[in-house]
């Protein structure tokens, strides 16, 4: 198995050699594929022509400086106990994070899973069970699952900060975005696991850009990328998909279906790309008993990102996390400054663990 | 107020920050680099470590076996015969005694058969709720017959790099049983590794030694990096990640590099005298999967760098404060 | 951006969850987001739920992906 993904990989890595002939800038918009990629140390393959640049797929990035500091604030509320995925703990917000909240006395609890917050607050009927809502399409029916759940249950102490955010729309900012430049996006696997392509059509068509949806093994994604190159060099552009395994050509209809019974379309503010249109999701007004902003009267304070940070700029693919002047510098994975170098898959965290000293 | 955060904690860089913190407030001045035990005079060879564990026991061992193979191992790496240990206990009010007992009866017994003596502790109770159950404390003394020091000092370029067993299984074990998963197979690898040490020491080629505790096998290779000055070359696939430990990894979002070991370590040796010492090694005990995994290398000196198993290559570094579960 | 890991259902114990296996490990999945879960089913697991049944790929399919590949870098493959 071993040997033939290598095998595979470097052929891919010399098939890209032969069509790097000229310049290729490629997107990665999933962090997924971005630690994958470092990981496996695939950039040191890439021929000088190709650049792979990093999107805004990491959920835990893109989240929204005043949202973090929403969840901080919540986890200090009296009887509230925050329940997360591992990934938020120690995502900056304006001032402190959730873990040092917690070093703090502020009760946090990591969870794998919805069901386990769910659970959490069926166990503990006098505290309030907030959980951080946090993810793309991929990530957003399960929410939507365990709120149908405790609507079934009439759970009351289980409410969500809903942070969701969606993909398509986001990626025609970046497609028109002139200074990006870009040649093409290789497609998150697992978002598509559950949209399908159709979302993806307009990228191609309006804007010229080669599309292929890749798995995250090293071998998926150097095909992905070939595709990719091949697409710009016959310049037919249209969706391809390179993982059928987990990707049917119209998603997971059902899970949209829960997604959509819950939670419905809005704007959402992303951090810097700002507030971008049918962006993000909001409760649907017949399941806003569980939103957490209404029934503890939480709203978004507007808040500064950190001076100098540039994972506006990084998430965008604006600048490699290299063009950033804190990268590991005043920011270091110790000493987060913005959310791009805390979270794993942070596309600045997964560049200073596996990518300094790179020959690139 | 600056309260302290459990990523201070859990060994890598942020450890080192508030060790080199307190080191500055007590104004001593040990000798660097830093390692697992310090050398007094004649050989002497002192270390002290702290246990805490939840759960306090699990599969491969307990909080009692952690202890003194914990110290015992700090001594031997240094090529020290541990000699005698001295055992501090501070239960909460109201743990059980008789599991206790069972814990530190099982200590003494793994100090017999490798022939050190408890010489000395202490025990404290304190009420309810100001600790978790049981914290142990081990200092151990021992003695180093080898006419050099081994040591991050002694390492040089072109120098291979041996792992004695597989990566992870501890830290695994703790993880799974922390967040509910149960994965066949999978027990902590705690274990006394005097013995398999005593069997290598006649080389004169053996350089430094270091069990791979919190942090893992890469927070070790770090270390040896940044204090030594030099690079190491790792081959990923000549790490063996037993299937339990991937599985528990995948499904937590772990790099299998960053999680504890208690009974695996890391050897520097001589290019010449590599292959006997992995022969001997994989005579021992609990050196069975010996393997070379690596070089020391001038070519980029203070980094890991890691060739992976798909022909690429890339950095290893320590994790970063405590090791949490994600889903991205 | 969402890590999944491929896991077979062991046993479904209610209507929305199941036992799945990943490797070594054996774990309650949710399976609300299936329709028709079913023992032995392969499928792909993300934050303790399961989001798609995986299909089995073509094997000559992806085969004549990778010799197209083979064919641009001027490799091939022997056997």
């Amino acid at each position: 198995m071993g040997e033939r993904t290598r095998e595979r990989v470097l052929a891919a890595a010399a098939a890209l050699e032969r069509l790097a002939d000229r310049p290729l800038k490629f997107m990665e918009v999933c962090g997924t594929h971005t630690v994958s990629v470092y990981r496996s140390g695939l950039r040191s393959l890439f021929p000088e022509g190709l650049s792979l640049v990093s999107g805004p797929g990491c959920p835990v990035c893109v989240t929204a400086q005043e949202e973090i500091d929403s969840l901080i604030r919540l986890s200090a509320m009296e009887k509230v106990i925050v329940a997360t995925y591992g990934d938020m703990l120690r995502v900056p917000g304006s001032s402190t994070s959730l873990a040092e909240a917690r070093s703090s006395g502020a009760s946090v609890r990591i969870v794998l899973s919805a069901a386990e917050a769910l659970a959490l607050a069926m166990d503990t009927p006098n505290r309030i069970v907030v959980f951080a809502g946090v993810g793309f399409e991929t990530t957003a029916p399960a929410t939507a699952a365990v709120v149908l759940q405790a609507a079934r249950q009439n759970v009351e102490n289980f409410l969500v900060l809903n942070l969701h955010k969606t993909v398509p729309a986001v990626l025609e900012t970046l497609a028109s975005d002139p200074e990006l430049a870009l040649d093409g996006f290789l497609l998150p696997g697992h978002v598509s696991t559950i949209l399908g392509l159709s979302p993806y059509l307009p990228i191609p068509e309006k804007y010229n850009l080669a599309c292929v949806v890749a798995g995250f093994e090293p071998d998926q994604i150097m095909a992905g990328i070939t595709l990719l190159a091949l697409q710009k060099r016959s310049g037919v552009f249209s969706v391809q998909c390179a993982y059928r395994e987990a990707v049917r050509p119209t998603g997971n209809p059902h899970a949209r279906e829960l997604l959509e019974t819950v939670f419905e379309e809005s704007d959402s503010n992303w951090r810097g790309l700002g507030l971008l249109p049918r962006s993000g999701l909001r409760f649907r007004s017949a399941y806003s008993a569980f939103d957490a902003r209404i029934r503890l009267g939480i709203s978004d304070v507007p808040a500064r990102e950190p001076a100098g940070c540039r994972c506006g700029d990084v998430l965008a693919g604006r600048i490699s996390p290299f063009g950033c002047p804190l990268f590991a510098r005043a920011c270091s994975p110790e000493t987060p400054v913005g959310p791009c170098m805390v979270s794993s898959e942070g596309s600045c965290s997964a560049a200073y663990r596996y990518g300094r000293g790179e020959p690139s | 107020m600056k309260p302290i955060s459990l990523s201070q904690g859990s060994g890598g860089r942020q450890s080192q920050r508030l060790v080199s913190a307190i080191l500055e407030a007590t104004g001593e001045t040990p000798d660097f680099p830093l390692e697992d035990c310090a050398f007094l005079e004649k050989g002497l060879a002192m270390t002290i470590d702290g246990y805490t564990v939840s759960p306090l026991s699990f599969p491969g061992g307990h909080i009692g076996k952690l202890a003194v193979c914990g110290t015992l191992n700090d001594l031997a790496c240094r090529g020290a015969r541990p000699l005698f240990l001295a055992l501090g206990v501070i239960a909460e009010e109201g743990f059980d005694e008789d599991e206790l007992l069972g814990y530190l009866g099982d200590a003494a017994g793994i100090c017999r058969q490798i022939g050190v003596r408890i010489v000395t502790g202490d025990t404290k109770v304190v009420p309810k709720g100001q600790l978790d159950r049981l914290v142990l404390t081990t200092a151990g003394i021992g003695k180093s017959s080898l006419p050099k020091t081994l040591g991050i000092q002694s390492i040089r370029a072109g120098d291979s790099l041996l792992l004695t067993g597989p990566i992870g299984l501890h830290g695994a074990t703790i993880a799974a049983l922390r967040y509910g998963l149960e994965s066949e197979g999978l027990a902590s690898d705690c274990a006394p590794l005097w013995e398999t040490i005593e069997g290598i020491l006649d080389f004169d080629g053996l350089r430094a030694i270091r069990d791979c505790t919190r942090g893992g096998l890469a927070t070790v290779l770090c270390e040896w990096a940044e204090s030594s000055g030099l690079g190491m070359e790792i081959e990923e696939a000549a790490v063996c990640v037993p299937a339990p430990v991937a599985s528990v990894c995948d499904l937590l979002g772990f790099d299998p590099f960053h999680l504890a070991c208690e009974g695996c370590m890391l050897i520097a040796v001589s290019p010449e005298e590599t292959e006997p010492v992995l022969d001997r090694l994989r005579q021992s005990k609990y050196g069975e999967f010996a393997s070379r995994i690596g070089i020391v290398t001038e070519k980029h000196p203070r980094w890991v760098t890691l060739n992976t198993r798909f022909g690429g290559s890339r950095i290893l570094d320590m994790p970063v404060g405590e090791i949490l579960p994600r889903i991205c | 951006m969402c890590l999944a890991v491929p896991h077979v259902l062991v046993e479904i114990t209610g209507p929305c969850t199941a036992i799945g296996r990943a490797g070594t490990i054996e774990v309650e999945i949710r399976t609300d987001l299936l329709e028709g879960a079913r023992p032995g089913d392969r499928v792909l697991v993300h934050a303790g739920f399961a989001i798609e049944k995986l299909q089995p790929e073509e094997a000559t399919e992806i085969e004549a992906l990778w010799e197209e590949i083979r064919a641009l870098s001027g490799t091939r493959q022997n056997g």
